[in-house]
């Protein structure tokens, strides 16, 4: 008897917390864009990029350029005004608009971090960038990459990107809740904290985000339709841009967006 | 290494057993999700070395000793087909653990092909070429997840014999010989045993690399057979152990502090990363998990109180039966690792799944070790020698 009351009332409690959850997903899905903001906790412990948020903040150009794989390419949304670095470019321009910002996407499909180092030089660093965004280890992961090789190549493209003058900001993989089952993303990921830990650069923890933006049931990445998957690329995308601009422009605005201090909350 | 008559029972070292069940938990919990908050105080929290060189010494070790002694009693022809009869139970057993992986990858295929990500896994040739991979699995070339240190584990004693062959003649030199090919590879990492599907994917465990720790091991093992190591108990050795055994968990316990709470400092973060690769098995790593021995040796006696004792019961348990409870840590791993993301489980269902995993481990290998006692008495008495097959 007892049993059968709390089942309904657990039944009616989440009846209740799903229809408040739908009714919220409407209203910002009436607004144009998606309410995607990240726990304070995903950048808190990260460095800054004081040349490129002072450069924003003085109304100076500023030219970015990312290098990446698929999801940088962002061929999952239909087209390129769609993928993550356009939509970091529409964030920017938005918020500084001042200051000049474009965003070269350089980002090639199915590339290994080797890959991706050995197109450095001629289409990343000859741009004279202020920031590069490198997006990069997916493919590793999926084929093997020898760890030590994947720490050197990451070590070597760091120290080149710096030396050229620019400044670098590391993005990890894209979270999916089922291909890690079979894929050892663990290995690399623990490489690119490492990496970017000791060498004090930025890792924009896309797989963190995308997994927070999950929980709170923003996407549903597994069971998207063929017909819907452009939308919600293209939303994922959006978000994702949206977020890197909050994430390298916080000391450009003193204030806002700036952290709590609060330790060390690593998941 | 199951009781092969009496007086190899009494002199049983309790501690063998203990440690590979620590060090299979170790590996269970650090499947589940190495970047987890548990996964920081597994074997891995206690130096350079982690739960893989653990295994390998004390399989080198036991195969040694099991394997030295039966050369001795049954004659090279026999002790050898044990050795590829136990070669052949861990190849089924990798096999095995490759159908559950592609029953895994099949399950989930669609959820590749339709999702977002679908193109970030055009470059995984297993998804295309199945066919392909199944062969290369077969030939130990495939090592997706978790599959990687069987592979290593099978070729390591399927060269036992000519090691311990040597041993009988020239123990110094199969010994130099085999640090000397461990030395090459840390000047040469190239040295490495190309694998699938990757066009420059090596095996994560480096074979030309590790036999030195198993070698080194079955060097001890047979030495214990034969004459004894008198230089163990030496006492300088023991403080260098002691000492090198603390520098190794201090430095460590920094990274664990630092990744807890990001201002605290790192001893010799970078400077120390050419020494640490797991996949060529550098110097510290095999340092480390020496002085960590050496110090456990000294430490704690083969027949302590402690590992006959209750607290002490689940990991012998599950070291006695460490092929099976191995694989099925694999088997649940992979499962837990789908339970935990399908849900978007935090820390709490992750301790969930782990404690559940442990549990299934040890329940099984208490189902095992009651099964093999009913067996026993049964079984013609003629045939007790040949059922210690369990080499490590």
């Amino acid at each position: 008897m007892s049993m059968a009351g709390t089942f309904l009332h657990r039944t009616l409690g989440l009846m209740a917390a799903a229809g408040i959850g739908l009714l919220s997903l409407s209203g910002s899905a009436a607004a144009q864009e998606q309410d995607c903001a990240v726990p304070a906790s995903i950048y808190d412990t990260e460095p800054p990029l004081p040349r490129t948020a002072a450069a924003l903040a003085s109304g100076q150009p500023v030219s970015i350029v990312t290098i990446g794989g698929a999801s940088t390419l962002g061929g999952a949304a239909g087209s390129a005004d769609r993928a993550w670095p356009a939509r970091l470019a529409v964030a920017l321009t938005r918020r500084f608009p001042a200051a000049p910002v474009t965003v070269d996407n350089r980002a090639v499909a199915s590339q290994s971090a080797q890959d991706m180092a050995a197109r450095l030089t001629r289409e990343v660093i000859a741009v004279k960038p202020t920031l590069v965004i490198w997006e990069t280890g997916t493919t590793d992961a999926v084929r093997g990459t020898e760890l030590d090789e994947f720490r050197q190549t990451l070590q070597a493209g760091i120290d080149r990107l710096r030396a050229s003058g620019a400044e670098v900001v590391l993005m990890d993989a894209q979270f999916s809740r089922r291909t890690h089952a079979v894929i050892n993303f663990d290995r690399y990921e623990s490489v690119l904290r490492e990496v970017t830990d000791a060498n004090e650069v930025p890792l924009f923890r896309r797989h963190d985000m995308m997994r927070h933006w999950a929980e709170r049931g923003l996407f549903d990445l597994i069971t998207v339709d063929r017909d819907q998957l452009p939308l919600v690329a293209s939303r994922l995308y959006d978000c994702l841009g949206r977020a890197m601009a909050d994430f390298i422009t916080r000391k450009a605005h003193p204030g806002t967006g700036t952290p709590p201090a609060s330790p060390g909350s690593h998941p | 290494m199951s009781s092969s008559g009496g007086s190899a029972a009494s002199e049983r070292d309790l501690r063998l057993d203990f440690f590979r069940g620590l060090a299979l938990f170790s590996i269970f919990i650090d499947h589940v999700d190495s970047n987890s908050l548990l996964a920081q105080f597994t074997l891995q929290a206690v130096g350079f070395s982690d739960a893989a060189e653990v295994f390998i010494l004390i399989s080198g070790y036991t195969a040694g000793m099991v394997y030295g002694r039966a050369i001795a009693r049954q004659g090279l022809l026999l002790a050898g087909m044990r050795i590829y009869h136990r070669v052949w139970q861990l190849y089924v057993a990798h096999v095995f653990l490759f159908m559950q992986f592609m029953a895994t990858t099949a399950y989930l295929v669609d959820s590749f092909n339709n999702a977002i990500y679908a193109e970030e896994f055009r470059a995984a040739d297993f998804l295309k070429e199945p066919g392909l991979a199944v062969i290369k699995a077969l030939t130990l070339q495939f090592q997706p997840e978790f599959m990687d240190i069987l592979p290593l584990y099978i070729v390591l004693l399927a060269g036992l014999p000519f090691v311990l062959v040597g041993f009988r003649r020239w123990p110094t030199g199969v010994l130099a010989a085999s640090l000397g090919l461990w030395l090459a590879v840390q000047l040469h990492p190239s040295l490495a045993l190309a694998a699938y599907p990757g066009p420059d994917a090596v095996w994560f465990f480096n074979p030309f690399a590790w036999q030195a720790l198993f070698c080194l091991g079955a060097w001890c093992g047979w030495r214990g057979i034969t004459g004894g190591m008198p230089w163990l108990t030496n006492r300088w050795l023991g403080w260098l152990a002691a000492a090198g055994a603390l520098a190794g968990f201090l430095i460590r316990f920094s990274w664990t502090l630092h990744w807890l709470y990001d201002p605290f400092p790192e001893l010799f973060g970078t400077a120390l990363w050419p020494l640490l690769s797991k996949t060529n098995l550098s110097a510290l790593r095999f340092a480390n998990v020496l002085v960590l021995a050496l110090l456990v040796t000294r430490l704690l006696p083969a027949q302590a109180a402690f590992l006959a004792g209750r607290v002490a019961r689940p990991f012998s348990l599950c070291g006695r039966h460490s092929l099976h409870i191995f694989c099925l840590g694999i088997l649940l791993a992979t499962i837990g690792h789908l339970v935990i993301n399908e849900y978007l489980g935090g820390a709490l269902l992750q301790g969930l799944v782990s404690a559940a995993g442990i549990a299934l481990m040890i329940g099984t290998a208490a189902v095992m070790d009651w099964f093999n006692a009913g067996q026993r008495p049964s079984g013609p008495p003629v045939l007790k020698a040949p059922v210690a097959t369990r080499g490590g």
